[in-house]
């Protein structure tokens, strides 16, 4: 069915849905990610709806380095995120903890947790930086889906995103 | 009208094969219009498309039991709601009907608010019971209204037939009639300034915010075919009669386009209202003239 | 009214979003990735006391010292370029690039030390060594 995946692969490329989470950020890049939606940067020309629900989305954007605190709710909300996914890491908090770096209360940079596709350095982001990462991720999960098949999905907790189960696996 | 009329009308037009890009279309409309009064530029002309295939490629969580059967199930019974009530629209003058006709399609378009309440509560998620709970308050504070305009239109005309009804003379009353509906459908089609179930910052998206893949494929469907019936029946009600079908079916298109537009206006211009300020406009500000309507037509029908 | 109008004055207007890959100019003094001049260092290793997020690496030996920057540990706070007496650092002024792989973009410099300065008119002393200037890069994206 060579039609249909290519069609898929653009759909993907062309409608990145995202979910936005904070793991301890100072809300600096949480604000630029949301001016990324003004009319200036506009995400919408690019498809990109910001959805309410982990389960909607396509590519989870994580600002903050993640404090112990917030570590089980990362991996669960990657847990709850479908199909063939994708994540930004915002600003250089949850690259490298930036200046919080041997901090007590955290939990280490991202990737210790969760498997990270993009980066998106800056302390924060400028808008329009964030939107390149979005985009890079967006053909990350074509390519993705164009080489791999749809992994099974992990068993992943019904009601609060906050309540106990097992994180998922990575992504393959 | 016969089986193979019911058919045709139900799969080819206005049923299923045109009903869908037409929900795509005015989905595209809603948005486009709101970025560009927004001074945005918008999604492209085939993006609820794109959101359709990339969904039907998304996996779904696995669930267990009757729950999750029951979750299964609802989208597709919106799905197929929405479409029996587009394909019941006298789109094509004289193309068939039935007595009560009406009353079927009323029916139709409320399945689709009812799938949504049940699938809120069937994800035994607290978000999506939040939702359910509003969209249920909702549901039933402009329904009385909803329908008591539309009955008090059929009843002062002796008609529950669709087609009847295209083809009513001009009253006051019809066209009272086809303005309270429109006070009505925002709230149907979950469109600002009634937006309350789709909250999103508030609950997480609300009754959907367990589904994923081909079911939310089905759940943005349900809502373009919505957006479709509810249109058509506002062009049903308000548009003159028209004897040539190759004028009608224009007229009506872009009669139904320009509702989208003028629903579009209303989106962007309105934040969400609370769920009280909700129930109070419906309860105390529109259904006092909803029972003027209905009372009314009693009183002409008892005259005449 | 007042939102009809607006709304209204948008529409003619038409949109004011920048078309994709199109980015707006960052504004003057922007502080964006630190440059590093291998002529002007002298190895005092003032930046990277002075560095708040431990993003410049400094280890020294007798005759030569590396200096290296991770641009995704950094903060873009401009402390190191302060407090650079010869001006050896500064800052890019555009936005540093997205990219795939932690310590991508880390970049790393080693130097031979200079000859100390002659005093009271002396004669300088010949040079030990040239200064090898072998910028590594991780791999960019």
């Amino acid at each position: 069915m060579n039609l249909w995946n290519k069609l898929m692969c653009y759909s993907r490329r062309h409608s990145p849905w995202l979910f936005h989470m904070n793991s301890g950020s100072c809300n600096g890049c949480d604000i630029e990610l949301v001016a990324s939606m003004t009319p200036r940067y506009d995400a919408e020309q690019l498809g990109v709806c910001l959805e309410g629900s982990p389960r909607h989305a396509d590519i989870l954007c994580i600002t903050g380095p993640v404090t112990h605190t917030s570590v089980r709710a990362v991996q669960t909300v990657y847990a709850q995120v479908c199909g063939p996914k994708a994540v930004v890491a915002i600003g250089s908090c949850p690259a490298t903890t930036n200046v919080f770096i041997d901090s007590r209360v955290l939990a280490g940079p991202l990737n210790r947790h969760i498997p990270v596709d993009v980066f998106v350095p800056g302390c924060p982001p400028r808008p329009d930086a964030i939107l390149q990462g979005v985009v890079k991720a967006a053909e990350i999960l074509a390519e993705r889906g164009r080489t791999v098949r749809v992994p099974e999905p992990a068993p992943a907790p019904q009601s609060t995103p906050l309540s106990s189960a097992e994180p998922g696996e990575g992504q393959p | 009208m016969n089986l193979i009329t019911a058919l045709a009308r139900l799969l080819i037009f206005p049923g299923l094969l045109f009903a869908v890009p037409v929900a795509w279309f005015f989905l595209w409309v809603e948005r486009k219009s709101v970025a560009m009064m927004q001074e945005r530029i918008g999604p492209p002309f085939m993006q609820p498309f794109f959101d359709f295939i990339k969904l039907l490629g998304k996996s779904t969580p696995s669930r267990s039991g009757v729950d999750g059967l029951l979750m299964k199930a609802w989208p597709l019974i919106a799905v197929s709601a929405a479409v029996g009530a587009v394909g019941l629209l006298p789109v094509l003058p004289s193309s068939g009907g039935f007595e009560g006709d009406l009353i079927l399609l009323l029916a139709l378009l409320e399945v689709p608010a009812i799938c949504i309440i049940a699938a809120g509560f069937s994800s035994r998620s607290l978000f999506g019971e939040i939702g359910s709970a509003r969209e249920a308050v909702l549901t039933v504070s402009y329904n009385i209204v909803f329908l008591l305009a539309i009955v008090s239109i059929a009843f002062s005309q002796h008609t529950f037939r669709l087609e009847a009804l295209a083809q009513l003379p001009a009253t006051p009353l019809r066209y009272l009639g086809v303005l309270a509906i429109l006070v009505c459908i925002p709230a149907k089609l979950h469109i600002n300034p009634f937006s309350l179930p789709n909250a999103e910052q508030e609950i997480y998206s609300g009754p959907l915010t367990e589904y994923a893949g081909p079911e939310l494929a089905m759940w943005q469907l349900s809502h373009g075919l919505e957006w479709v019936a509810a249109t058509g029946l506002v062009a049903t009600l308000a548009l003159p009669h028209v004897a040539f079908w190759w004028l009608g079916i224009p007229i009506f298109a872009a009669f139904s386009f320009g509702i989208v537009l003028l629903l579009s206006v209303l989106a962007a211009a309105t934040a969400r209202l609370a769920i009280d300020t909700t129930v109070r406009f419906y309860w105390q500000c529109t259904l006092v003239f909803a029972v003027l309507a209905i009372s009314s037509a009693l009183f002409m029908r008892i005259r005449s | 009214m007042n939102i009809l109008t607006m709304m209204w004055r948008n529409v003619r207007r038409g949109a004011m979003t920048l078309r994709f890959p199109a980015r707006p100019p960052v504004p003057s003094g922007f502080r964006g990735l630190v440059r590093f001049d291998p002529a002007l260092c002298t190895g005092c290793a003032v930046c990277r006391f002075r560095c708040t997020a431990r993003a410049i690496a400094f280890s020294s030996a007798k005759t030569e010292f590396t200096w290296s920057y991770d641009p995704g540990q950094c903060t873009f706070c401009g402390r190191c370029v302060e407090g650079c007496k010869t001006h050896a650092l500064s800052q890019e002024p555009s936005c540093p690039p997205v990219y795939l792989t932690i310590g991508n973009l880390k970049t790393s410099y080693t130097l031979a030390r200079k000859p100390p300065a002659p005093k009271n008119g002396a004669a300088a002393p010949p040079p030990a060594g040239d200064r090898t200037k072998q910028p590594t890069k991780g791999d960019a994206q």
